[in-house]
């Protein structure tokens, strides 16, 4: 009979045991080691899926069509979601693993793994968050996704087009809103148009019948909202219950199905980098019909931007081997500027020293529960 | 691979702060607070602006950090006076609510959701101690002065005195205990020392924002005092070990696949917790009951 104790110190013993396991301490000399530092379990956990899936297939292809001399290994960890999980996650990507090339999403996961990886030297590529305070944030840290900042910038042409010129603005009060607010700020008087209110909501607030009674009363021709997840959802839902019947914008941040696939969303129109699966371009049409034969689904812009952040891996490193360098950190961001141009899916990528990247962008509507590029 | 056990001893001894400042709380004064994070993320507040704006000393913002929180204390102090159990849980809860909304929307302070970045390597008397062997030392030292200092007062009387208060309150006012001012000076004691736990925080991750202050993390604080055991001074410690350690030793194992680590590491990671708190219910180092 199994004794209580002896079943307790199996336990123990059965979870301490890979602890010890020689292999962990090293990252295989024969291989590149890259990194991922996304939310894998809780609420969150759909997004480290969709972003990893991005990533898979981009090895798949870059192991295809043998553009390295070394096969590339993924090392998952786990962030939560949380700074403290980004900081414990980046510490050991980058001192046991030695990824030289981790990529993450989250801004607090950003913020707390940026200055791990700028002391190890370790390259960071965001492709899932949009807040303006993610530029600059380290040398060696790169969005290969075009800040809301520049998303705003792209849709005011649109806007000034359609002549919908009173702006409503519902933004969650943290860098990514306020980022919105100030672009929409600045940049509505320059087309004949103003923000004729705006209205912070804290993030996990999902109650908005007041805001869009405020809303209604302000008489907008549109109304703007920035938020994230879950809660964007339950803005349109509630604008449209309560009586908002303008036309609906936000950034892509609405482009997740749980958005899309409300029938409140439709007409939604949002803007993105240029995601047209119709493209002519070889690396969006091998992307495109890979992942539909793989995944029999759309792809999206999430799985679009950590393709790209791993195609820039594969690039980059094509170049340091062909030159003969090592693969690390430090060439990699040199050769980093040195290019700077690449091409990605959704066309040429253009990245600036601070670390942004600006992208072809596009403007979409959710038509029968899918994106459509309208502009 | 030195690095990173640095940084999982230094992490692991700054939650042992927290966690043995929530002991005070729990094991000691019976006060079961869930809005621990609050006084963690005043005292990472404190610390963080303190090097942001003056200096970045990080013995002036361990005490401006425990200062603080010990002054702010009288929002947990009050409702202990007045509720006992659930109802003081529903108290502090309120708070910790309160609390978030508070950290998410003084941007002047906390700098909102996007928080405060760039806080400077630390300094200890002008000296450099930003490196991770001695950042870990000055909290080691931190850890060991507070747990003597907890183990001194819980050995006199204002310990025995407490821990009358939390076996019977009635009891202990009966035989002239001045239980107001126990609770208070309890409560006081424990959120200063979580205080220091987040200015120690804030120079550490060189980053602090909302999110590390939130329900969870105080849920989490607890979790590590009540597994550890309470009212004793090496449980809190087991119990940071067993809840901060045992994350990152199973993402060690080789036969996770990368897509399922999250979810794999939790069903094991639950089931170690089910399985302690079946076979050691007063805690690891709590003793059977």
């Amino acid at each position: 009979m199994l004794h209580r104790r002896s079943l307790l110190a199996a336990t123990a013993l059965g979870l301490a045991s890979p602890l010890a396991a020689p292999r962990l301490a090293r990252a295989q000399a024969g291989s590149h080691v890259i990194g991922t530092l996304f939310p894998m379990a809780g609420p969150n956990a759909e997004y480290g899926g969709i972003f990893t899936s991005g990533i898979q297939l981009a090895i798949e292809h870059i192991t295809a069509d043998k553009w390295l001399q070394k096969p590339i290994e993924l090392r998952a960890q786990d962030s939560q979601g949380t700074p403290q999980g980004g900081a414990v996650g980046m510490t050991k990507l980058a001192n046991v693993d030695r990824a030289p090339y981790v990529l993450l999403g989250f801004t607090g996961v950003s913020k707390a793994a940026a200055p791990i990886g700028t002391r190890n030297k370790v390259v960071m590529i965001n492709g899932g968050g949009v807040g303006p305070d993610l530029a600059e944030l380290s040398p060696y840290f790169w969005n290969v996704i075009p800040l809301v900042n520049q998303e705003v910038q792209a849709m005011l042409p649109w806007l000034q087009a359609q002549k919908l010129l009173k702006i409503a603005l519902v933004y969650v009060d943290d860098p990514l809103g306020t980022g919105v607010l100030a672009e929409l700020k600045n940049g509505l008087p320059g087309i004949g148009g103003q923000l004729v209110g705006s209205f912070s909501i804290p993030p996990a607030t999902q109650q908005f019948a007041a805001i869009a009674a405020r809303v209604r009363d302000s008489k907008p021709d549109a109304v703007y909202f920035a938020s994230y997840g879950a809660q964007q959802s339950q803005i349109v839902k509630q604008l449209r219950d309560n009586g908002i019947s303008q036309p609906l914008l936000t950034y892509s941040g609405g482009s997740i199905p749980s958005v899309q696939a409300l029938p409140e969303a439709e007409g939604l129109v949002l803007s993105g980098q240029a995601a047209d699966w119709t493209r002519d371009d070889a690396v969006t049409k091998r992307f495109v019909t890979d992942w539909r034969a793989k995944h029999n689904s759309e792809p999206t812009a999430y799985h679009q931007n950590y393709y790209n952040g791993m195609r820039l891996f594969g690039l980059l490193a094509q170049g340091l081997e062909k030159a003969g360098k090592p693969v690390d950190g430090e060439n990699l961001r040199e050769e980093w500027l040195r290019v700077k141009r690449f091409a990605f899916v959704g066309g040429e990528g253009v990245f600036e020293e601070r670390g942004t990247m600006s992208m072809p962008m596009q403007i979409n509507q959710v038509r029968g529960g899918r994106s459509q590029k309208i502009a | 691979m030195i690095a990173y056990l640095l940084n999982l001893a230094t992490l692991a001894t700054i939650f042992g702060i927290l966690a043995a400042s929530l002991n005070v709380l729990i094991g000691y004064a019976g006060i079961f607070s869930i809005a621990h994070a609050v006084f963690f993320g005043l005292g990472a507040y404190a610390g963080a602006q303190l090097a942001l704006q003056f200096i970045p000393d990080v013995l002036l913002a361990c005490l401006a950090g425990g200062a603080i929180s010990a002054a702010l204390s009288l929002c947990l102090a009050l409702p202990a006076l007045r509720v006992r159990g659930e109802y003081f849980v529903a108290a502090s809860l309120g708070l910790q609510m309160m609390a978030v909304t508070v950290f998410s929307e003084a941007h002047a302070l906390t700098g909102g959701h996007g928080g405060l970045v760039g806080i400077p390597p630390a300094t200890l008397f002008g000296a450099d101690v930003s490196g991770p062997a001695p950042f870990l030392v000055f909290a080691l030292a931190v850890l060991g002065l507070l747990l003597l200092a907890v183990r001194l007062l819980m050995r006199g009387s204002f310990g025995r005195a407490l821990m009358a208060i939390r076996d019977s309150e009635s009891a202990a006012e009966a035989f002239g205990k001045d239980v107001r001012a126990l609770k208070t000076l309890a409560v006081a004691l424990g959120c200063a020392m979580a205080g220091v736990a987040g200015a120690l925080f804030a120079f550490y991750m060189a980053f602090v924002n909302v999110e590390s202050f939130t329900l969870e993390q105080s849920i989490l604080v607890m979790a590590m005092v009540i597994i550890g055991g309470t009212a004793t001074l090496a449980g809190p410690l087991i119990g940071v070990l067993l809840l901060l350690l045992l994350p990152a030793g199973l993402s060690f194992l080789p036969f996770i696949p990368p897509t399922q680590i999250g979810a794999v590491q939790q069903l094991i990671y639950g089931l170690a917790m089910t399985l302690l708190m079946i076979f050691r219910p007063a805690g690891i180092a709590g003793g059977r009951r």
